[in-house]
């Protein structure tokens, strides 16, 4: 709510009748706009003003006007309701509110990622049992009977394909292992279906669609809210720094409640500027170094990063060696170790890997920021690469993929030793997410309790340096991240692990509110809540996007086992889909579809997104141009507007008149806002009070390089705009 | 009657979303002395600076005297009414626009409220924010060196300040503003 007082002249008494006139003007303005009086900003008496103004008490409002506000309110109440249930239905607000006063947003957007992570896994949950779970409890369709009876070729005599290996009937054991479960729906074993018909609901198409329909509404979720979280950068021809004006305005968290939280606020923000001003200094040194200084900067950054490259290679080697001699040596004696090998191999990969890394990365003295940043970078990488090394040692190993043996040659899977595949990779995955979740509980209780107990309990020198625990939102966020692609992964095969995962997610956030508010200290090293989101999303995506991949191959190529689940008799999953078109559809849609799916179809699409994507293009190009006319245009307007004053004021000062001030900047008194208010002064007017002197003139700021000849009215040349 | 009537139809004035009015005019009556508690008179009357500060949400702000100051319609700013107690939630809850939360964060930052934020406002906010311990003030080449980085990002029109149009265009790039809620 600017104003910009007319231009005067020193001499001249203050403000007044150019201040009334300003008042009806800006009232004038207000009651025409259409802004709801709400949304103002303006003390409230202000506002009641403004509206009785617009709508005069003794005016009877016509009943369209008090219907269409009615349904205004009505409007925004039920806009605010569908805002708080996206938001998690006001789910752990409380819990949230009280960690966001304690220890800042950074920490309290890790727990607003749970509950996210928590409203898409009960999606997904919600969509399957409704499309697969509920209609084969309604349906019931009938069993097909026992399976065809072949005789397996298989090496080894007497060798019979996964029977009575589990020597221990354990129930918990079972559970833990997956095998209890092993002909209920949380595994694909168990689902069956009759032939397909043109009239009954295809249990198989549902099964089939629902992961992949789950994976895109996931994926779409979190594209927009990723979007959300985009750091905007600076464009216009300049270097891509951080704001660093946006940071100052925007650092102080007002959720803060606590006087320490304050204290450790203030400090991480010292430490932050600090660090800012510090690497603009490093990067003005950095651009005159010479040529040579750079290419031996480059050989040293190459270096490190070659080397924690080798690293990560030697540990995704060892989870395939871990994995294969777990599925390989399935009737050891030290059965129960093997069990839980792969899972035990990633997490102490997982686990030991950023130690070194980070151990490395700060041999080599980089700047913190890029310290932090590489560190998170190669452990995002570190994780995702076991998993997917998990999932191909897996796929090695039950579909002989990238290797000749055979006894996939002739069913396409190892049917000798997996009697129902699918069932064994679900179990799998099962066994990775339960083992997950026990060694955060484990975690939790069995070293950061003992050790917050012990650091109080003793003071040595050991004591004091070990201190109690970090809570570090990176690690926590990649462990969370974690079990949420191996659930990606497993919904094909186990199509209640989100069920499962939900359950953990909830847990998860009890145990880690715990584990914050008693055993952790605050961390030093700050993590910004903006990025932070961006970050959590971006590597959800690559999570969601390692998740898909073998999930596509899965049911486009590889075939199914002959013995159990929906699609025994198909050469690949996907082999239903044609079967229903052919079923369900009239000749012209299935050749129209079969036209769509085809490659002869991509051609046209190809260029109609090259249009799109060139017209997108070209349109920012030409608004980047006309944003930097307009800068040019608005500083040469505020010089053009010092010269007026200084011209004015020789011209008004020649005459005589008594003691001319000094020009002001007509900026200074141009640009104060002064909300109106009917009589004595109102909050946000300058009152009375002794005006500052603008700026000088001699260095008028900003104008620097170009001097100002201090009389002279000057029309820019046209290079300047 | 005619009193909670009052306290309920402000709720078309303010944003308070999710704390509606009623409950602000508790947490209003918890700082007047309590023989003035009544509707009529905790409408009228006026709780000094001192009483607003102490308030849990406010006590560890940097900022509190300036929101203070801002949001008093008494002509010498020392004290707040319910209404301007009302407008203070109203702009700090979560669901007031981007808008008025920049419109009001610039207030709060114009230290000597002349409409701009000129170099001696920018370095009181930022002695404010780092504190004034020893390790964690800047010193003065840092802070030279801060402002102008901060004047060359933001003041488009290069006249040495920040006026309100160029304070929320800067703000408007910055996802993490959705902080300034209390």
């Amino acid at each position: 709510m600017q104003r910009q007082w007319s231009v005067q002249a020193p001499g001249e008494p203050e403000a007044e009748p150019g201040g009334e006139e300003l008042c009806e003007q800006e009232m004038k303005r207000l009651c025409l706009s259409q802004h709801p009086v709400r949304v103002l900003p303006y003390a409230m008496m202000d506002k009641r003003f403004i509206r009785q103004l617009r709508e005069p008490e003794g005016v009877k409002t016509s009943c369209w006007q008090q219907w269409r506000r009615r349904r205004q309110t009505a409007g925004r109440r039920l806009g605010e309701a569908a805002r708080r249930l996206t938001r998690g239905c006001g789910l752990w607000e409380g819990a949230l509110y009280e960690i966001g006063g304690l220890f800042g947003t950074g920490i309290q957007s890790y727990f607003t990622f749970l509950r996210f992570l928590l409203l898409l896994n009960l999606l997904t949950l919600l969509l399957t049992s409704s499309f697969v779970l509920l209609p084969l409890v309604w349906l019931r369709p009938p069993d097909p009977g026992p399976a065809l009876n072949f005789t397996l070729q298989c090496p080894g005599s007497g060798h019979l394909p996964q029977t009575g290996v589990s020597k221990f009937n354990n129930l918990l054991w079972n559970v833990f292992t997956g095998r209890a479960f092993n002909n209920t729906y949380l595994f694909y074993g168990a689902y069956r279906a009759g032939p397909e018909s043109s009239s009954t609901y295809s249990i198989r198409l549902a099964y089939l669609l629902s992961p992949l329909a789950c994976l895109l509404l996931c994926f779409c979720g979190i594209l927009r809210r990723m979007v959300k979280g985009l750091p905007q950068k600076m464009f216009l021809g300049q270097d891509y720094r951080s704001p660093l004006s946006a940071k100052v305005f925007s650092s102080w968290d007002f959720c803060i409640r606590g006087q320490e939280a304050a204290t450790i606020k203030r400090h991480e923000i010292s430490n932050e500027f600090k660090m800012e001003l510090e690497e603009g200094r490093h990067l003005l040194l950095l651009q005159q170094q010479t040529r040579a200084h750079r290419a031996c900067h480059l050989l040293t950054y190459l270096r490190v990063n070659i080397l924690i490259g080798l690293l990560v290679v030697g540990a995704i080697s060892a989870i395939f060696w871990a994995t294969k001699y777990s599925q390989d040596n399935k009737e050891e004696s030290l059965f129960l170790l093997l069990q839980y090998l792969p899972p035990g191999v990633i997490a102490l990969v997982n686990f030991l890997g950023p130690l070194l890394f980070v151990f490395l990365v700060q041999l080599e003295n980089y700047p913190p920021n890029t310290e932090v940043n590489l560190t998170l970078i190669w452990c995002v990488v570190l994780k995702l690469a076991s998993l997917g090394m998990f999932s191909f040692s897996l796929g090695q190993t039950v579909l002989c993929i990238g290797r000749n043996k055979t006894s996939c040659e002739s069913y396409g899977y190892n049917a000798c030793d997996y009697q129902c595949w699918e069932n064994s990779v679900g179990e799998e995955l099962y066994k990775l997410s339960i083992f997950n979740f026990l060694l955060t509980v484990a975690f939790a209780f069995l070293v950061s309790l003992p050790r917050r107990m012990l650091v109080e309990r003793f003071s040595g020198r050991f004591w004091v340096w070990l201190d109690r625990e970090e809570f570090l939102v990176p690690k926590n966020v990649l462990d969370i991240v974690e079990g949420q692609t191996v659930t990606w992964m497993g919904l094909f095969y186990c199509p209640l692990l989100p069920l499962l995962n939900s359950i953990f997610i909830f847990l998860t956030f009890y145990i880690k509110k715990y584990t914050l508010l008693r055993n952790s200290r605050a961390s030093p090293r700050r993590f910004r809540a903006s990025s932070s989101i961006f970050f959590f999303q971006l590597v959800l995506l690559l999570g969601l996007l390692l998740a898909a991949v073998p999930l596509g191959y899965v049911v486009s190529s590889i075939r199914s086992s002959w013995d159990c689940g929906l699609f025994a008799n198909y050469s690949a999953p996907w082999q239903v889909v044609p079967e229903l078109v052919a079923l369900w559809l009239p000749p012209p849609s299935q050749r129209i579809l079969y036209y769509l799916g085809s490659h002869a179809f991509s051609f046209p699409l190809l260029i109609l997104l090259s249009l799109v994507l060139t017209v997108c293009i070209s349109q920012s190009q030409a608004s980047s141009r006309a944003i930097r006319r307009l800068r040019k245009q608005l500083v040469w307007q505020v010089q053009e507007k010092w010269h007026l004053v200084d011209d004015l004021s020789r011209l008004l000062a020649e005459p005589g008149s008594g003691d001319s001030l000094g020009p002001e900047s007509p900026v200074s008194r141009g640009s104060r806002p002064r909300s109106f208010c009917p009589g004595f002064p109102c909050p946000g007017s300058p009152g009375p009070r002794p005006r500052k002197p603008g700026p000088s003139l001699e260095d008028p700021a900003g104008l620097r390089g170009v001097s100002v000849p201090a009389h002279r009215f000057r029309f820019p040349s046209g290079s300047e705009l | 009657e005619g009193g909670m009537g009052t306290v309920k139809q402000s709720d078309d004035f303010t944003l308070t979303g999710s704390l509606p009015s009623a409950r602000a005019h508790r947490r209003f009556c918890e700082l007047l002395p309590q023989e003035h508690r009544s509707v009529e008179e905790s409408l009228q009357a006026r709780v000094s600076l001192e009483q607003i500060l102490s308030l849990p949400e406010l006590k560890a702000n940097p900022f509190k005297e300036r929101i203070c100051k801002v949001f008093s319609t008494s002509p010498s700013r020392d004290s707040l009414s319910f209404e301007d107690f009302l407008d203070l939630l109203s702009v700090f809850s979560d669901t007031a626009t981007p808008d008025i939360k920049s419109h009001y964060a610039f207030r709060i930052f114009d230290f000597d409220d002349d409409g701009t934020l000129n170099r001696e406002d920018l370095s009181q906010l930022v002695n404010c924010l780092t504190g004034e311990s020893e390790d964690t003030r800047l010193s003065a080449s840092e802070m030279k060196q801060l402002i102008d980085n901060i004047l060359e990002e933001s003041d488009i029109d290069r006249d040495g300040t920040i006026n309100l149009s160029e304070f929320q265009h800067v703000i408007s790039r910055s996802p993490d503003f959705a902080s300034f809620t209390v």
